[in-house]
């Protein structure tokens, strides 16, 4: 299959305009079946992946607008190839899952319409499709929350678009200057990412552009001050909306850094390491703080997600393999444990009606499989070594020490501020009597709870111990970036930071 | 052999997972005898191991990768050396006792299934600690065992949260997670000593990192020796990370022989020995670690001293004990440390069950003061608290007189005299306490019967099992040399000076003298009838040491209150009122400038007319402005 990518793409755009034509009855496993057969082609995608070839494979190129250099050009690498495989994972888990039974037609035909643009965003190699993937999906997750959230869904939803539409306005207003500036280099338009990478800009306008890209992927990760919408639409968001939001949409935000920044404008990003680093461990620590005050149990795995996102954006910056492919891992283990997270959370408050942690306690007694499901997912999301957590965090952390120790130690501080407020609220709704009469009689996980939930701790447990097979296609994709930016650094501190690892290979 | 290496590994693990298949349904006997039994596989192939070694030296095995990225590299590898087999062996053994003892302790428990499924993942969390070849793998076992530490300390976490005046602890599950992350606080220092190791070796492995130290600065030494001490301070209990441990105490007897006291609490001591050579490089990081473990040591026993508790006076013996481990490492002795580590181990886990028994008879109280007269009924667990104590005192020829004395030789031969008395001193506190501990329980006056207790001794086979603990805490010590002889294979040697060993007769004498005072001392005060003094129970040093110096009230008030309120504060007056608002007022501002020009759109010609001149005048402006600039 040549066009994996294509298939990949829209397959789920086809399935999900058929699926208008779907009865309401049959419409649940017409989706789980269409995200099973995506999820099984994305799993044929890495099959066919050449690990040790760190540069863009499955590459399709299509002229669509040749003369403004526009190109249907898809392609991926290491660094993709992954959060592509956790994207139709993810959304197959989420269908399997779905306990809402209100128009659950035209939620899981958006839920589709939502993988596609997931599934785009990861592969195009053309910033304009990229672009056009990335905001696209803001329409169906806007639409998830707006007709299946909570109280405040329209407040909540509008708050997420707006926000997130206007920094990537700004970062398309930069795409367009980078492709003005090639125009001017080389006399033709170009909107292609291998193009841009080859462009050599001076510092001054890497600052302009770091900071325009910048803008729309730190409201997208959420980075710090850039977050408050980050709570309202996990709040209000159903428990599907909120697990795709989390494990995927959030990093759109983050590989954006790693897929445009760093290549495009190593110079800058070395220049800015320390205000961006400042950024991320406020996050990390501020968070944290916020978090521990939550009663809601939904808003302390809201907000502990924008602290794990701070140490991935701090690998990003590490400007070394280590920590950016610690960095990348972490994507995907945040990804799994967040998703998680927030479907446990969906299976109280399908039982009770409230995420109130003071309305539970004593829940291990009543529910032994749901504790202990929580419990493992706790322990991923703290960081417990031969669990998913541990890699990505130490990887990130380790590649940052490099840069600096203190802010390292600052940001390691997430392995204790992390355990204070999930530790806590698991006494809080776990531990204890039983002191609510109605939690006395509550069912422990149903079969469709483990189906979607057992899966997720094989990965959880499995890439915890051995986590080659996705480490090193990422490692080789990740080794090959960064001796490019290396080579393509201009200013003698970029050259000393960027650090190319010994065993890299050479460029093919 | 590459079996049995991989044998005593994972039997442990194959023992816990299959508990856990049978964690959630009632109690199983046979879930106690396959997980005994399975413990006692993985001693016997440590036993073995121990031969080999012994014969052959050290074994290494490389299992498979597990982290690859950049130039880091870190396997699953076991290096099972001498040091490692003696701990491989004392771990083994304890556990093996441990599991049977908890068959008959956790005999009536809803959670017995459960209980063998987290005591065997402990066991194994502690091998892959002690035979990791390299730093990250002892850190999986390090965070390993606290996790298992935090799901035993909180084994019945059904109970409420109570008053500290009610319970210290206030309840099992506050305890497990006060553990966890106390010590999740050390293993960020932990963290950044391997990071530091990493970038400035490019190795995690024990024998390229010790092989490289030479090229590093004197000053990085100390910044790798100082951090890895963090890390152990945490698991180790050291002030001022020392407050879990007595609180750990909620878990269930059992847990705190193993865990608590023979071996989780040591693996600060084994990276201490483990990393001997870098110690070695820096012996003024060395001197603080002994200081202070010394002033841990003292600090530790005279807690105590005034404790009514059974099982937190045997907790703070521990920890000072940790301290006199901790003593000798520092001093540069790092076998002597070893060789009071499995004394130790095997003594007070013998000390621990025993307290579970009479725990046992007394329904759960644990009140010294309630009990009394107990070895007319309990005359088996008398012995053997006995022998424990006596062996905890440091009395000839029992396993504590050995290594204890050692460590005090190596004080004064290191003529650090201040460490010496101090540590000379605390073992006259320690012969106190431990039997006043043995005369208010077993001694005495039978106070139990005024609270209607009707104590009972445990099954024979309980008994039995604790037999081999007992018979190591008397011979153990008879062993010293070969076990010297063992160690130092791999440990530096540790030699006496001349002058030491002339003296060695008069510092044996001395330090029998204080243990046997503090012994005399116990026996006056508590053989009879406990006489209560309300004088001296009001007085304020008695008010300090029973409020443990008053650091855990310290702590809450100076740390977690203040964090909590902090939190609320980053919540609703930061996040909501400054962040979130601005956020919001931008958008409200947008929307009200929107508003306002919406009075343009008239639908007027000549409105329209007249902005329009506006803006060309504007543009106009504008343009000339620019023309001027440029």
């Amino acid at each position: 299959m040549e066009n994996i990518l294509s298939v990949l793409v829209f397959f789920p755009l086809i399935a999900a305009l058929l699926g208008i034509l779907v009865n309401e009855k049959s419409i649940r496993a017409y989706g789980i079946s269409v995200a099973t057969i995506e999820f099984v082609l994305s799993l044929w995608l890495w099959m066919s992946y050449d690990s040790a070839n760190g540069g863009f494979q499955f590459i399709e190129f299509f002229p669509i607008a040749s003369d403004f250099g526009i190109n249907y050009y898809l392609g991926i690498d290491g660094i993709s190839l992954f959060i592509v495989i956790m994207a139709t994972m993810i959304t197959l888990i989420g269908i399997v899952s779905l306990s809402i039974t209100k128009n659950l037609k035209n939620l899981i035909i958006s839920l589709l319409f939502l993988e596609v643009t997931m599934v785009g965003v990861f592969v195009s190699l053309d910033a304009i499709v990229f672009y056009l993937f990335w905001e696209f999906s803001l329409v169906p997750m806007l639409y998830i929350i707006g007709a299946w959230g909570g109280e405040k869904r329209v407040y909540a939803a509008v708050k997420f678009f707006l926000y997130t539409f206007t920094g990537s306005l700004v970062m398309l207003v930069g795409m367009l200057y980078v492709a003005y500036i090639y125009h001017s280099v080389s006399g033709v338009w170009s909107f292609a990412l291998t193009d841009w990478y080859a462009l050599v800009l001076p510092l001054s306008v890497q600052k302009w552009l770091f900071w325009a890209f910048f803008l729309g992927f730190a409201i997208k990760v959420p980075m710090f001050p850039f977050h408050t919408w980050l709570p309202y639409a996990h709040g209000q968001a159903p428990t599907v909306g909120s697990v795709i939001l989390a494990a995927v949409l959030l990093k759109m935000g983050s590989y954006g850094f790693v897929r445009f920044s760093l290549p495009m404008f190593p110079d800058a990003s070395v220049a800015y390491i320390v205000p961006v680093a400042t950024i991320a461990i406020i996050m990390i620590i501020y968070t944290a703080m916020v978090a521990y005050a939550q009663s809601d149990m939904k808003q302390v795995i809201a907000y502990s997600s924008i602290s794990h996102m701070g140490v991935i954006i701090l690998g990003t910056f590490a400007m070394n393999a280590e920590g950016i492919t610690g960095s990348i891992f972490q994507m995907l283990s945040h990804g799994i444990v967040s998703g998680a997270l927030f479907l446990l959370v969906g299976v109280i408050y399908d039982r009770t009606h409230t995420k109130e942690m003071s309305q539970f306690g004593g829940l291990a007694a009543v529910m032994p499989k749901y504790a202990l499901i929580y419990g493992i997912m706790l322990m991923a999301s703290v960081g417990l070594p031969l669990t998913i957590g541990f890699i990505g965090e130490y990887l990130s952390l380790a590649g940052f020490f490099k840069i600096s120790p203190i802010m390292t130690l600052l940001a390691g501080t997430s392995i204790i501020l992390g355990a204070v407020y999930m530790l806590s609220l698991y006494k809080k709704t776990f531990f204890g009597p039983v002191t609510n009469e109605k939690n006395k009689t509550l069912t422990d996980l149903n079969s469709k709870e483990l189906m979607g939930l057992v899966p997720l701790v094989a990965i959880v447990i499995w890439l915890g111990v051995y986590p080659k097979p996705v480490l090193v296609p990422i490692d080789n994709s990740v080794k090959a970036l960064v001796s490019f930016m290396h080579e393509k650094a201009q200013t003698p501190e970029a050259r000393a930071i960027i650090k190319v690892s010994k065993s890299t290979k050479e460029a093919k | 052999m590459e079996t049995l290496v991989y044998t005593a590994l994972f039997a442990p693990l194959v023992s816990s997972l299959f508990a856990a298949l049978f964690g959630m349904t009632p109690k199983r006997q046979f879930v106690g005898i396959v997980t005994s039994l399975l413990l006692f596989v993985s001693f016997v192939s440590s036993a073995l191991l121990l031969d080999y070694v012994m014969e052959f030296g050290s074994i290494h095995v490389t299992m498979m990768d597990w982290i690859v990225a950049g130039d880091m590299s870190v396997p699953f590898g076991f290096n099972v050396d001498q040091v490692t087999a003696v701990m491989m062996t004392v771990v083994t053994l304890v556990s093996t006792v441990v599991h049977i003892y908890s068959n008959g302790y956790m005999e009536h428990d809803k959670g017995f299934n459960r209980f063998f499924s987290y005591l065997s993942a402990f066991v194994f969390s502690m091998m892959v600690l002690v035979m990791s070849d390299n730093f990250l793998g002892l850190f999986i076992g390090w965070e390993g065992v606290g996790v298992c530490s935090w799901l035993l300390i909180g084994f019945w976490y059904h109970k409420e949260d109570v008053g500290r005046d009610v319970n210290p602890s206030i309840s099992p599950a506050w305890a497990a997670n006060e553990a966890f992350i106390m010590n999740r606080i050390a293993d960020l220092g932990m963290l950044v000593g391997i990071f530091l190791i990493y970038w400035n070796i490019g190795s995690l492995q024990y024998d390229v990192v010790f092989s490289h130290l030479d090229g590093l600065s004197h000053g990085m030494l100390v910044a790798i020796g100082i951090f890895l001490f963090i890390g152990a301070m945490g698991k180790s209990a050291q002030f001022p990370l020392h407050t879990w441990l007595a609180d750990a105490m909620e878990g269930p007897t059992p847990v705190s022989a193993l865990i608590h006291a023979a071996t989780m609490v040591t693996a600060g001591v084994y990276l201490v020995i483990r990393a001997n050579p870098l110690y070695d490089m820096i012996p003024e990081v060395g001197y603080f670690i002994a200081a202070l473990g010394t002033f841990v040591a003292i600090f530790a026993a005279s807690m105590a001293l005034v404790n009514r508790d059974l099982k937190r006076i045997i907790a703070y013996s521990t920890l000072s004990q940790l301290g006199y481990m901790f003593a000798a490492a520092g001093l540069g002795a790092y076998w002597v440390a070893l060789f009071h580590l499995a004394a130790h181990a095997f003594f007070k886990a013998l000390l621990f069950l025993g307290a579970g028994n009479v725990m046992h008879a007394m329904h759960d109280e644990l009140d010294i003061f309630k009990m009394g007269g107990l070895k007319k009924i309990m005359g088996w667990t008398y012995a053997y608290m006995g022998v424990a104590s006596l062996a905890l005192a440091g009395i000839w020829p029992l396993a504590g007189f050995y290594s204890k004395d050692t460590i005090l030789e190596v004080a004064f031969n290191e003529h650090t005299y201040g460490i010496w008395f101090i540590l000379w001193l605390t073992a006259g506190l320690t012969a106190f306490y431990s039997f006043r501990l043995v005369f208010l329980t077993f001694w005495s006056d039978s106070r139990y019967k005024e609270f209607g207790f009707h104590p009972h001794e445990v099954q024979k086979y309980v008994l039995w099992a604790m037999a081999p603990l007992a018979i190591l805490a008397v011979v153990f010590g008879w062993y010293k040399d070969s076990f010297m002889e063992f160690v130092t294979r791999t440990l530096p040697l540790y030699e006496m000076s001349e002058h030491t060993h002339h003296m060695v007769g008069v510092l044996i004498a001395v330090t029998t003298l204080v243990a046997v005072g503090g012994i005399v001392v116990a026996y006056l005060m508590y053989s009879r009838r406990l006489k209560r003094n309300e004088k001296i129970e009001k007085s304020l040093p008695y008010r300090v040491l029973s409020n443990q110096y008053y650091i855990p009230i310290f702590y809450e008030k100076a740390f977690s209150k203040p964090y909590a309120e902090l939190s609320d504060i980053a919540w609703k007056e930061i996040d909501m009122q400054v962040v979130d608002a601005t956020v919001d007022g931008i958008a409200h501002l947008v929307e009200e400038s929107g508003d306002g020009a919406r009075g343009m759109q008239t639908g007027n010609l000549s409105d329209y007319l007249k902005w329009m001149a506006f803006g060309v005048i504007a543009l106009a402006v504008l343009a000339v402005f620019v023309a001027m600039k440029s």
